[in-house]
């Protein structure tokens, strides 16, 4: 008799602490709900949304809007040599409201500069709905590590967040009279891992007291991330061989291509008519294209930050170098070091040198999203967005996230590395979650 | 016995699982899709297909390099310190109807040497479509300040002498960077100079002749060009801009050619 009694009493206790203790639910969009077209990751990431799905957004010349240089590190202009004339100020675009307004800063991802694809396209979404827009360049891009960055080697996420804090400090500096009502912050890829680390900074130094943070795509653990992308360029590629190699197999597809459709018409388009074509690109040579792009950008780092450090692995260190000189030597040497042989160059050892040793494994700790988890947990004003597919993830890292920011975590289905951002949904959920 | 029918079970419930879960469609608890697993790689990740790739793509030849650089640079300041505060000013005080009917207004004027080597190429259909072009634009779009045949199925397709000189077979010569025009080479800066006679020998709607006497018009047509190139040096943002810029336009115009 006391049996069911008992029993019914042990359900209703759990069922009470399921639902007071187990922890708010991320958004999971639904597959079948969602829309997005793109089902291949590796299509997405490249191509990213089709054009009549993305937000219709206003002209650039309808936009006011300028480039602004800052001198944040005057001794530049000696170190660099004469042909970085280009980089020796740091560049930043911001785009005005005509009356007061919240002001969002937007960090570019690995190797990207304050005027990318993505950073063009957030800043058109968010100057549309009333914000003035900075957009800043990545702490990994050249010209952020000429002209910006203290150690000039990028990888040590809190480092690279104070020199993004020093920047938009001096932003913030050069225009006293723009009326700002509030902060906002958000990044995309690697740009969203700084900008955790920033808003970290932020609660001490109390600069912005940033309102809301939008983490797009961001990397969990950077050693995964780098892991995943130098592997990349392994892929088992076809059509590869002694005579061909793999851009001249992809640049041969594209002109068979175009000399079916009979004319060169290059627009936002051409890439999914591309992939409908019989000279479509597969899985493995998509993905080689993603790697490729990756490799290039860790060639600059590697040789930038070798060169301005002079630690003399790509160039020497009293190579003369002027308007004249070719770089092509320095670029070969540069581009057979990966995002791992950066690291393990010139990033650990400085590292090392700078805080008394201490194992890879606590650097991977110190640099990725694990370092934050009690702060993003606890802090509501942070939010995530992430693909289950994105290439940049690896097993466990979602867990991580779902853990962390509970029902702050909003997943989609498809996308590959920030293919969606340009997704008309995702971008109403961004505005969304800036304006609740 | 009934151990041995609940191992059957067992097993056979096993298999029921595994046949459920096809491999490619993987998802692990959290919902990750580990999107490399679709991928094959190459089993000892010693490929060094980007190395080989690259390293063949940087072999352009470019014997007056060192030159070549120092006006790209001075180009790239030409850029940052005239040309582009002037086509900023330029779209400050026309209204956009305006800038439009000036880009139609040249890119119709071109569509003369477009035609031209279109045919030198014995290329019929497209002689015929941008000779059509050239006919529906001067009259019913006024003299080109108008586009309509692009709505009528007519896009605009680009044929220079430097193409043409490709077409039978000219090699490209040594990698050129041109004052204000940017890179080039030799066949195609001789194409540049071949078009530039044509279009004077031509003189089609008096243009040509015009500009001798107002330089005004050669700025316009400047600024316009400038003003519809998107290209920005430092774009690429990359320490090696001028390497990537040296493989693109050859790979470009070798693309041009084949088409």
């Amino acid at each position: 008799m006391l049996r069911p009694l008992r029993l019914a009493a042990l359900l209703g206790g759990l069922l009470m602490s399921a639902l007071t203790l187990s922890p708010a639910q991320a958004r999971d969009i639904d597959a079948a709900g969602y829309g997005f077209p793109l089902t291949n990751p590796f299509e997405a990431t490249i191509a990213t949304t089709p054009p009549d799905l993305r937000p219709k957004l206003p002209l650039d010349e309808d936009i006011d809007q300028a480039d602004y240089t800052l001198n944040i590190r005057p001794e530049r202009e000696l170190i660099l040599p004469d042909n970085f004339w280009a980089v020796k100020k740091l560049r930043y675009r911001l785009a005005k409201q005509d009356h007061a307004a919240p002001l969002i800063f937007l960090i570019a991802g690995t190797g990207a500069a304050y005027n990318s694809a993505i950073n063009e396209f957030l800043k058109k979404l968010f100057w549309q709905a009333g914000y003035h827009v900075v957009q800043l360049s990545s702490p990994t891009s050249f010209d952020f590590i000429s002209a910006a960055s203290r150690f000039a080697t990028p990888g040590i996420t809190s480092d690279d967040a104070e020199d993004l804090y020093r920047v938009m400090q001096a932003v913030r500096a050069q225009h006293p009279k723009l009326p700002i009502t509030d902060f906002y912050l958000s990044g995309y890829s690697l740009g969203a891992l700084d900008a955790a680390f920033v808003s970290k900074l932020d609660e001490t130094r109390r600069s912005f007291n940033f309102k809301k943070v939008l983490l797009l795509n961001p990397p969990v653990n950077l050693y995964t991330s780098i892991n995943n992308l130098d592997k990349l360029v392994q892929t088992r590629v076809k059509g590869i061989d002694s005579s061909t190699t793999f851009y001249e197999l992809v640049l041969s597809k594209l002109t068979r291509y175009f000399q079916q459709k009979g004319y060169i018409d290059l627009n936002d388009a051409l890439l999914y008519d591309f992939q409908e074509s019989k000279q479509h690109l597969s899985n493995e040579q998509l993905a080689m294209l993603i790697g490729v792009s990756f490799r290039f950008s860790a060639a600059d780092i590697a040789f930038t930050s070798d060169l301005i450090n002079r630690r003399g692995l790509i160039t020497p260190v009293k190579y003369p170098i002027r308007e004249g000189t070719s770089l092509t030597p320095f670029m070969r040497r540069a581009l057979q070091c990966d995002f791992d042989c950066y690291m393990t160059e010139q990033v650990i050892p400085m590292w090392r040198a700078r805080t008394d040793g201490g194992s890879v494994l606590q650097l991977i700790d110190q640099v990725s999203l694990y370092a934050l988890k009690d702060y993003l947990h606890s802090n509501s004003k942070i939010a995530v967005m992430h693909n289950a597919d994105d290439v940049i993830l690896g097993p466990g890292d979602l867990n991580f996230l779902r853990k962390t920011f509970g029902d702050r975590l909003t997943v989609y289905p498809f996308g590959g590395h920030c293919g969606n951002l340009n997704y008309r949904v995702n971008a109403d959920a961004m505005l969304e979650w800036f304006r609740g | 016995m009934a151990k041995k029918y609940l191992l059957l079970a067992a097993l056979s419930f096993t298999g029921v699982a595994h046949a459920a879960q096809p491999p490619s469609t993987a998802t692990d608890p959290d919902g990750f899709k580990e999107p490399l697993k679709q991928l094959n790689f190459n089993p000892g990740l010693d490929q060094r297909e980007f190395e080989r790739s690259t390293l063949s793509a940087l072999e352009v030849y470019d014997p007056l390099e060192s030159w070549n650089r120092r006006v790209y640079h001075f180009n790239y300041r030409f850029d940052e310190w005239v040309f582009l505060p002037v086509v900023q000013g330029y779209q400050f005080i026309t209204p956009r109807f305006v800038r439009s009917g000036v880009s139609n207004f040249f890119s119709n004027l071109g569509d003369v040497t477009n035609l031209l080597n279109a045919a030198l190429q014995l290329k019929g259909k497209r002689s015929l479509q941008v000779g059509g072009r050239l006919v529906v634009n001067t009259t019913l779009g006024i003299a080109g300040l108008w586009d309509p045949a692009t709505k009528l199925g007519l896009p605009k397709q680009n044929e220079d002498f430097g193409q043409t000189l490709g077409y039978y077979g000219v090699p490209n010569g040594p990698y050129i960077v041109l004052p204000i025009f940017g890179p080039s080479n030799l066949r195609d800066t001789t194409g540049l100079l071949t078009d530039y006679g044509g279009e004077a020998q031509i003189n089609f709607l008096n243009v040509s002749q015009e500009s001798g006497r107002h330089p005004e018009i050669i700025v316009l047509r400047g600024i316009d060009k400038r003003y519809t190139t998107s290209f920005r040096y430092g774009q690429l943002n990359s320490p090696f801009e001028y390497e990537k810029v040296r493989y693109v336009y050859t790979e470009s115009r070798k693309l041009q050619i084949a088409e």
